[in-house]
């Protein structure tokens, strides 16, 4: 009796071990390296989910020529050094075919200089330091624009509607912050605006009062600030108690577009204009139809990171799809020849300015009224008009 | 002159909140002689039971105070009574090594919270969140005048049970010498658990104050260990009112610097004031007084 029974569970395992290698199809992966948790987790969310609804889209529609698509997600935690070591891994151990994501710029800078240096295609969809396409770095490929670009959709702007003379520019201390403060400076120049005082400050501050205060004194036309999330609403939240009133407070996309800002910083958020990359009225096909489907799933708003993360699964999903193939070699010349458009805007990678492999398109202007954020320029794709000038005593009362 | 005042007044109330934060951990050095690198983490703990509450039962945070500085108590005695005591008793790990036994707390307190909460920001937002009071052109933040009264009050508190009641003068006694208190019988190891728990409690309500001012994830509590460590060098270790000086100090400083140097170097200037401290007065401002 009892050799019968080890007779029977042995065979079943044997059957087991020989019908799983069934189960387990060849799957084309992909790394993807994101914050999921950290300082920047709320970023690497938005996109994880929108990542991931596009995969699923995309294994539904056949997948890779009729292999799954498979995203290995690993958390960068926000640190340069632990984005490294995640990139080696996916590459050295997982072995795959090419890498996507990179949020953070310094991250995704580190994340670059892995790729280039192990031949790894690397599809950027955030990263935003103008340097990491500016390296002649034949592997690395981006979808968004770059930093020194948030601004332009604000500069018709400030040409035709605010003009105004002086600037103040606050920034993080980070590789998006400091490359996106000179370039405003720089934009500053060209368009005639004086800029009264620029200034880092290390993230994670409590107290953003003793650099208000200065600003307060300066008294500028415009306030630009280029943060992640919670510094972004203390900044906000600070200045209201300060009662800093320049004519305009810009943010620089990032931390001010998110829902998690007009939560966290409430009235102190209103009538705040941000650069953007997206917006879903925008006449892409898709992008309504990306932002509908994303709230129903996830009951949150989207907006501009998501975007990114969805275009880019599609980009990569098409890369594969048309590479002779997936060595690396041709999967990067397929990335090269890219030409499609996606919800995010029209893909197509080109060498412009000192830059390479950078896809090109415009930016746009938001702000945010009553709680919502609406994009308010160019007039010809706004859905809702800019206010302005703005009367901060009875917005914040 | 207002941008001084104003920078001033602002070091001033953030110094009430170093100072909380500083105490607690001055407690503990002073008794224990170790440093407790887990501090900020149980800033952080206090500062989660607040959220919740605040999340789910709606209770002011200033209310809280009255939850979460004993369970902070509480949680702080465990520590000492089973985690860190234990370690006196083994004749092979030197006392020192109690310090290593606060690391590995802390990192165990973060990454439970992580799992409980993931990695998100929180923040609560009370109805004074964004009321502010002015004097003139200075603008007072509600919710830090009001830490920096009940951190006044509670130093205050503190001050009456070390010098007055029979329990303090035991705690006090075992930081000058502990084998002397021993000796006068003093139950040194019931005292240790005590001033853990207290010291915990300290940076509870710290935590709790700071609540509605800043937000509050996993690792929140790292770099206010880092400013408990330098309140407590600059004070003097085990230095009750050298935390108190320290804290304020530090907070002015901060923010001196921060208006007139850079706001990028803000914490520079703490780490620069600690190494000349530690260069110039050892003992820390404790050595020019003589409490």
């Amino acid at each position: 009796m009892k050799r019968m029974v080890s007779a029977i569970v042995t065979l079943s395992f044997a059957l087991a071990f020989l019908v799983l290698p069934a189960f387990a199809q060849e799957t084309v992966k992909v790394g993807i390296i994101l914050p999921i948790t950290g300082e920047k987790a709320k970023f690497g969310e938005i996109e994880k989910k929108s990542f991931e609804m596009a995969l699923e889209e995309i294994n539904a529609a056949g997948g890779i020529n009729g292999k799954k698509l498979e995203f290995l997600l690993e958390d960068d935690t926000g640190r340069p050094d632990v984005a490294r070591s995640a990139a080696e891994k996916l590459i050295t151990k997982d072995k795959v075919v090419m890498l996507g994501g990179g949020y953070g710029s310094s991250e995704t800078f580190a994340i670059a200089g892995v790729a280039q240096q192990s031949r790894i295609p690397f599809l950027v969809n955030t990263g935003s330091d103008d340097k990491i396409t500016e390296k002649k770095w034949e592997y690395i490929f981006r979808l968004n624009p770059p930093v020194s670009e948030y601004p332009k959709g604000l500069e018709s702007f400030l040409t035709e509607v605010v003009k105004p003379k002086t600037a103040v520019i606050l920034y993080e201390n980070t590789n998006f912050g400091s490359s996106g403060s000179k370039e405003f400076k720089a934009t500053c120049e060209r368009l005639g605006i004086k800029v009264l005082m620029m200034e880092g400050y290390e993230h994670g501050g409590v107290d953003f009062k003793p650099l208000l205060i200065k600003v307060k004194q300066a008294n500028p036309d415009l306030v630009y600030m280029i943060s992640y999330l919670m510094d972004a609403s203390l900044l906000m939240r600070q200045s209201l108690e300060l009662r800093v009133t320049p004519k305009l407070f810009v943010g620089g996309a990032a931390g001010f577009t998110l829902p998690e800002f007009q939560k966290n910083a409430g009235k102190a958020s209103d009538m705040v204009y941000s650069a953007t990359l997206w917006y879903q009225t925008l006449p892409y096909p898709g992008a309504q139809k990306y932002f509908d489907d994303f709230k129903k799933k996830f009951g949150v708003d989207t907006e501009y990171h998501g975007a990114e993360a969805y275009a880019a699964a599609f980009v990569i999903a098409d890369a594969l799809k048309r590479t002779k193939s997936l060595g690396p070699e041709d999967v990067r010349q397929a990335l090269a020849a890219t030409d499609m458009m996606t919800v995010f805007g029209p893909v197509k990678f080109i060498a412009y300015d000192t830059m390479t492999n950078q896809n090109k398109l415009p930016t746009y202007l938001v702000q945010w009224i009553d709680g919502k954020l609406e994009l308010v320029w160019p007039k010809n794709v706004a859905s809702k008009p800019y206010v302005y000038p703005i009367d901060w005593e009875k917005i914040w009362k | 002159m207002e941008v001084f005042i104003q920078t001033l007044v602002a070091g001033i109330l953030m110094g009430g909140i170093y100072a909380l934060v500083g105490l607690g951990m001055t407690l503990i050095m002073g008794v224990m002689k170790i440093v407790n690198l887990a501090h900020g983490q149980l800033m952080m703990i206090a500062m989660y039971i607040t959220f919740v509450l605040f999340d789910h039962f709606h209770i002011d945070p200033y209310f809280s105070l009255l939850v979460s500085m004993p369970a902070l108590f509480l949680l702080g005695a465990f520590i000492q009574k089973y985690l860190l005591n234990p370690l006196l008793k083994v004749d092979s790990i030197l006392p020192e090594n109690q310090v290593l036994m606060t690391v590995g707390v802390g990192m165990i307190l973060t990454e439970i919270v992580r799992f409980i909460f993931q990695s998100d920001y929180k923040s609560v937002k009370t109805s004074y969140s964004f009321s502010t009071m002015y004097l003139g052109t200075i603008s007072f933040n509600t919710s830090m005048v009001v830490a920096f009264c009940i951190a006044v009050l509670l130093t205050g508190g503190l001050f009456f049970f070390l010098a007055r009641t029979d329990v303090g003068k035991s705690v006090r006694a075992t930081a000058q010498n502990k084998d002397a208190a021993l000796l006068m019988g003093v139950n040194a190891e019931w005292i240790t658990i005590l001033t853990y728990g207290l010291g915990a409690a300290l940076v509870a309500a710290a935590g709790t104050l700071l609540l509605p001012i800043y937000y509050l994830f996993p690792d929140v509590g790292g770099r206010f260990t880092l400013k408990a460590f330098v309140i407590t060098i600059l004070g003097g270790m085990g230095s009750t009112v050298g935390a108190i000086v320290g804290g304020v100090f530090l907070g002015i400083a901060e923010s001196l610097g921060a208006t007139y140097i850079s706001m990028a170097l803000s914490d520079a200037v703490g780490l620069v004031i600690f190494l000349l401290v530690l260069i110039f007065l050892p003992g820390g401002l404790k050595k020019l007084t003589k409490i």
